[in-house]
């Protein structure tokens, strides 16, 4: 772009505007090399106890109250001046649109002002919350043609890029758009997906570990493009998601003089004095040879998705094998030369590239051009052998996602190039258009409604949907029959370990569905600021699992999840399993002091739900306190302090099993509070247990069992094993003393197991 | 009738309306005209922005740039409020509304103001104005489309819906007969150039240069040159036809050449009420008069009366002049 500097350079002073307003946001990390700082991203020193988690709550509001009267409301946050740092002369920035938040980039021409770009802030038009749960803001520029000038981040909470990836990935995803036109969708495809023959004119290549924040980054520059586009420009991207498709069952023979007849196959024919009349004044006029009515070129044109037309011109066979090949929703068009065959002017002549975007043929509609790729199909002997003239041909394919629709007029333009001078030569190029306009009769059009793409997402990731269903599926009537499974020790743990595995490297590092405090936080301000739920419609994984995650609360508590569906609870597991190896003994916390830390996880809770409904960026700051960012999404590919963090707490995990679980976790402490709904006291007890039975209390890894041997359900991780104790009448202490004592009074001795 | 296209800005006139700038184009230029306006203790500001599917600009000097400042912010107020009023590149405005349910209670006062006139003007004409031309719009256009003429009987049922007799402006109501549509566009860039001046002088601005589409200019350029009106001509754009100077008043031109729907400039944007048909006879018509409504409803009268007709209309009114260029 040379009118529309990105301004990251730190030595520029245009950037002072930019880098405001986006920490103004929440993002520190701006400039490429910079290190987050860790003082802004760890959490800062949390209250201790048992004080905080009963005072947290009437404090927040008060903190939430004052908060909320201070904080502007989500708008557009760019004034002229920081307009003219982005569009620097010679570009001049027109006044605010009366009507839209758009403002008009204008350049002098001889005099008068011609629109270069209308510029506008996503945030204005189409608010569409994040990840986080904020709308990103993004500075876009549309040319009065559809194209995209550009596009930047003014602000955004994508947590994913806030912290971990940095900003810089979302600023070179954005800058993508440029150059692609609003008149089609859009598509965010896989990492490298443009590389890899993507369609670049609709596709632009995702970010892994952001597929939900790189989508609803899409949406919010597709759809704000979209309200400046029908408000200013005249076009409603109608055709956006089009499908038009030719009958295929309507059929009519008819000959190549019966098809030119009723104009539905045109014809191009360029005489050297029409020639001569286009490159009138160029100084190239006469360099045509031969008389004035001798012809240059004459092509016909043909869209042969028409069975009508494509049959009759390919025969029964070639047409076949033509939509074969084609493919669903996409586009045929013909383009036969007739003309003097070997004529520079031949588009199809010795300079055609088989299988390229032809030079010198280009298909529009509405004025804008539309994306077509010769088929490399080649002629030989095919087609209507009576009918159909000689000579070559381009079968051009046009792509679904162009938005093409062959009901409506659309032009089939030949570009004449001719060169000017001999040895500094300068090229003059006139083009020749022809209209064809087929009746709307011959096709059927579906339209999809205009409602958002989150559809998208859950068609896309339906194989590890319907994996993520399958393991719940099997986990349910595990844990439910207690005499199955859950009573044979060996093969329980061996499917305990066999399913946390499944949990850690698919749930949590494939398929990115680490439930997250974050997502709590999105819900908050949904709540309090934007009003909408939607994001949440982006990560099908997670909202599946947080659906059974908040079913299985009301029935089990909060260990369903956190004992079987939590990555990193997982992860932790495993890592304890080192212990005994490296000889590490758990460290002893006292009870009271355990008592109290349990207590912290509720204050953190109050903290980061207090700081995102108040509406401050500090509720993504607070969230760090996870390591689930760190070490299940990003895979611990983050800076130094986040990875020192999360692998702090899976050795404090060595010594104290799952501190972090049981004294920190904001998202459990959240669980544990709406487990308190739970309807069955699931863990059979006896009479003996707690006194005098102390076994299943000592041999809990979570202290969730008290002396009395009274459940602490909002600290169970569900882990089974006191289960498995008392089903197993070789473990059960009360059983074995039952036995033996039966054993004693019974006349006849049994056999010693 | 001037029509516009809808929503795609109008390809633009050239008019180079400060002083001297064709001598002097370039930054150097405008830095010198910088300084000698400085010299005289005067400041200028210019503001562009798109307005009624054009680009506009403002240009307005003073002794202090606060109060240019203010006023180019009331000016542009004023072409929105317009806008809101009677642009039919706005469907929220009142006039598309008018349109869309055929009668509109407590009207916008300068939707008011724009019509009084227009329907005042075609009285005058004998209907040659006529602000009810609007059915032919997209009967020209979609048959453009298609690189064709109207069929007659689709062109005959739209004229059947034109008149500007069939439009009733009583006090609190506009009442439109079923069927009728209205467009100001014939005059509304010329009103907003009345109304964006009244705003400057409202701020005590003294010299200063409108395009609103159409022309005004009061006063003087700060450096002490008269303002200047260059008319483009209407073959080639790139060439000056004509200098208006020294410019003051308001200034409209219509032409053929703003949005054809052939490339012969047969058919354009501006119809004959009687026939449905541009007319011919003249490439491009520019009226000077008192006030940049009548300067913009005498042009575009003038297109359709033709030379003769045209120039006694003119001549009616106080003040103003008429420039003809004919169909070559």
């Amino acid at each position: 772009m040379i009118f529309w500097d990105r301004g990251l350079a730190p030595s520029q002073s245009r950037t002072a505007a930019l880098r405001f307003h986006t920490a103004r946001a929440g993002s520190f990390t701006l400039r490429q090399g910079d290190q987050p700082r860790a003082d802004a991203h760890l959490p800062s020193p949390l209250p201790r106890g048992g004080w905080w988690a009963t005072r947290a709550c009437p404090l927040c509001l008060a903190l939430l109250a004052f908060l909320l009267a201070i904080l502007p409301a989500s708008a557009g946050q760019l004034d002229r001046a920081a307009l003219e740092s982005h569009f620097p002369p010679p570009l001049v920035v027109g006044e605010k649109d009366g009507a839209l938040p758009v403002w008009p980039i204008l350049k002098q021409q001889a005099g008068a002002y011609e629109v270069f770009a209308y510029a506008f802030e996503s945030v204005d038009l189409a608010p569409i919350p994040g990840f986080g749960g904020t709308p990103p803001d993004l500075l876009i520029a549309l040319a009065p043609d559809g194209t995209f000038r550009d596009v930047k981040v003014i602000a955004h909470r994508e947590p994913v890029f806030l912290e971990g990836l940095g900003s810089e990935p979302l600023f070179a995803f954005v800058e993508q758009y440029a150059g692609l036109s609003a008149k089609q969708a859009i598509r965010v495809g896989r990492p490298n997906a443009r590389a890899a023959g993507a369609p670049p004119q609709t596709t632009v290549d995702g970010i892994s570990m952001a597929t939900a924040s790189t989508r609803v980054i899409n949406q919010s520059i597709l759809a704000s493009a979209l309200v400046v586009a029908r408000g200013k420009l005249g076009f409603g991207a109608a055709n956006v998601g089009l499908s038009v498709q030719a009958k295929p069952g309507l059929y009519e023979p008819l000959g190549l003089p019966d098809l030119l007849a009723r104009g539905w196959v045109k014809r191009l024919t360029v005489t050297n004095a029409q020639a001569a009349v286009a490159f009138k004044g160029s100084g190239v006029a006469e360099s045509g040879e031969g008389a004035a009515d001798a012809v240059l070129t004459d092509l016909y044109v043909a869209y042969l998705n028409v069975p009508t037309i494509g049959r009759n011109l390919l025969g029964q066979a070639r047409f076949d094998a033509l939509m074969r090949e084609l493919g669903p929703d996409n586009h045929a068009v013909m383009v036969l030369s007739t003309g003097p065959a070997d004529a520079p002017e031949n588009p199809v002549g010795e300079r055609f590239v088989l299988g390229a975007v032809p030079d010198r043929l280009a298909v529009s509609q509405s004025g804008l051009i539309v994306g077509a790729r010769d088929m490399a199909v080649e002629r030989r002997d095919a087609g209507l052998a009576e009918g159909l003239p000689p000579g070559n041909w381009s079968i051009l394919r046009i792509d679904q996602a162009a938005g093409f629709d062959p009901s409506a007029p659309w032009v089939l333009a030949e570009t004449i190039v001719r060169e000017r001078g001999q040895i500094l030569s300068e090229k003059i190029a006139r083009t020749f258009p022809v209209e064809t306009a087929l009746p709307a009769d011959l096709f059927t059009r579906a339209k999809p409604d205009d409602g958002p793409s989150w559809t998208d997402p859950w068609r896309a990731r339906a194989p590890e949907l319907a994996a993520i269903g399958l393991m719940l599926a099997i986990l349910v009537p595990v844990l439910a029959r207690q005499r199955g499974l859950v009573a044979h020790r060996r093969a329980f743990a061996a499917f305990r370990l066999a399913f946390l595995a499944l949990t850690l490297g698919f749930v949590g590092w494939s398929a990115q569905a680490q439930l997250s405090i974050v997502t709590l936080v999105g819900l908050v301000r949904a709540a309090t600021t934007t009003h909408d739920l939607a994001f949440l419609l982006y990560d099908p994984p997670s909202l599946v699992l947080w659906a059974f995650a908040l079913a299985t609360l009301l029935v089990w508590g909060r260990g369903t999840f956190c004992g079987w569906l939590c990555p990193f609870g997982a992860l932790q597991e495993f890592v304890a399993l080192l212990a005994r190896p490296l000889r590490i003994r758990q460290v002893t916390v006292p009870a009271g002091l355990d008592r109290a830390l349990r207590q912290l996880k509720y204050g953190v809770l109050a903290g980061i739900l207090g700081a995102a409904a108040a509406g401050s960026p500090l509720a993504d700051s607070l969230s760090e306190v996870e390591p689930f960012k760190t070490a299940i999404t990003l895979s611990f590919v983050r800076s130094g302090p986040f990875v020192a963090y999360a692998a702090g707490l899976l050795v404090l995990n060595l010594f104290v099993y799952k501190g972090f679980c049981r004294y920190l976790c904001p998202l459990g402490a959240s669980l544990a509070l709406v487990g308190r709904l739970r309807v069955l006291d699931w863990i059979p007890r006896r009479a003996e247990c707690g006194s005098p039975c102390q076994l299943c209390k000592v041999r809990c890894r979570y202290g969730a069992i008290a002396p009395s041997g009274r459940i602490d359900y909002p600290e169970c991780f569900q882990c089974m094993d006191c289960v498995t104790i008392i089903h197993d009448p070789a473990q059960c202490v009360p059983q074995v003393v039952d036995r033996k004592r039966k054993r004693r009074s019974a006349p006849h001795p049994m056999a010693v197991t | 009738m001037t029509l516009r296209n809808l929503k795609r800005p109008a390809r633009r006139r050239v008019v180079l309306g400060v002083a001297g700038l064709a001598a002097a184009a370039g930054l150097g230029g405008i830095a010198a005209f910088r300084a000698a306006a400085a010299s005289r203790g005067l400041a200028i500001r210019t503001r562009a922005g798109v307005a009624f599917g054009t680009t506009v600009a403002l240009t307005a000097a003073g002794r202090d740039p606060a109060t240019i400042e203010a006023a180019l912010t009331d000016g542009f107020a004023a072409m929105h409020a317009v806008e809101a009023a009677a642009s039919l590149f706005r469907t929220d405005s009142a006039l598309a509304q008018l349109n869309r349910e055929g009668s509109l209670a407590a009207p916008d006062p300068h939707l008011v103001a724009l019509l009084r006139f227009a329907l005042t003007l075609a009285a005058e004409t004998d209907g040659a104005f006529d602000p009810t031309v609007q059915p032919l719009w997209p009967v020209w256009s979609s048959a453009a489309a298609r690189s064709a003429r109207p069929a007659a009987d689709a062109l005959r049922a739209a004229i059947d819906r034109v008149g500007w007799r069939r439009v009733r402006l009583e006090p609190d109501r506009i009442l439109l007969v079923p069927g009728t549509a209205l467009t100001l566009n014939a005059l509304i860039q010329g009103y907003a150039a009345d109304r964006v001046m009244a705003a400057l002088r409202g701020r005590g601005i003294a010299d200063a240069f409108v395009d609103t589409g159409e022309f005004g200019a009061v006063g003087a350029h700060p450096d002490g040159a008269p303002w200047r009106l260059g008319l483009a001509d209407p073959r080639d754009p790139g060439r000056l036809a004509d200098v208006i100077a020294p410019f003051t008043g308001f200034a409209a031109t219509s032409g053929d050449y703003n949005m054809s729907f052939s490339d012969d400039r047969v058919d354009h944007h501006i119809f004959d009420p009687s026939t449905g048909h541009s007319p011919g006879g003249l490439s491009a018509v520019t009226v000077t008069a008192p006030t940049g409504l009548l300067a913009d409803g005498l042009s575009t009268a003038c297109m359709v009366l033709g030379r003769d007709r045209g120039a006694q209309l003119v001549a009616a009114h106080a003040g103003c002049a008429v420039r003809f260029t004919d169909k070559v």
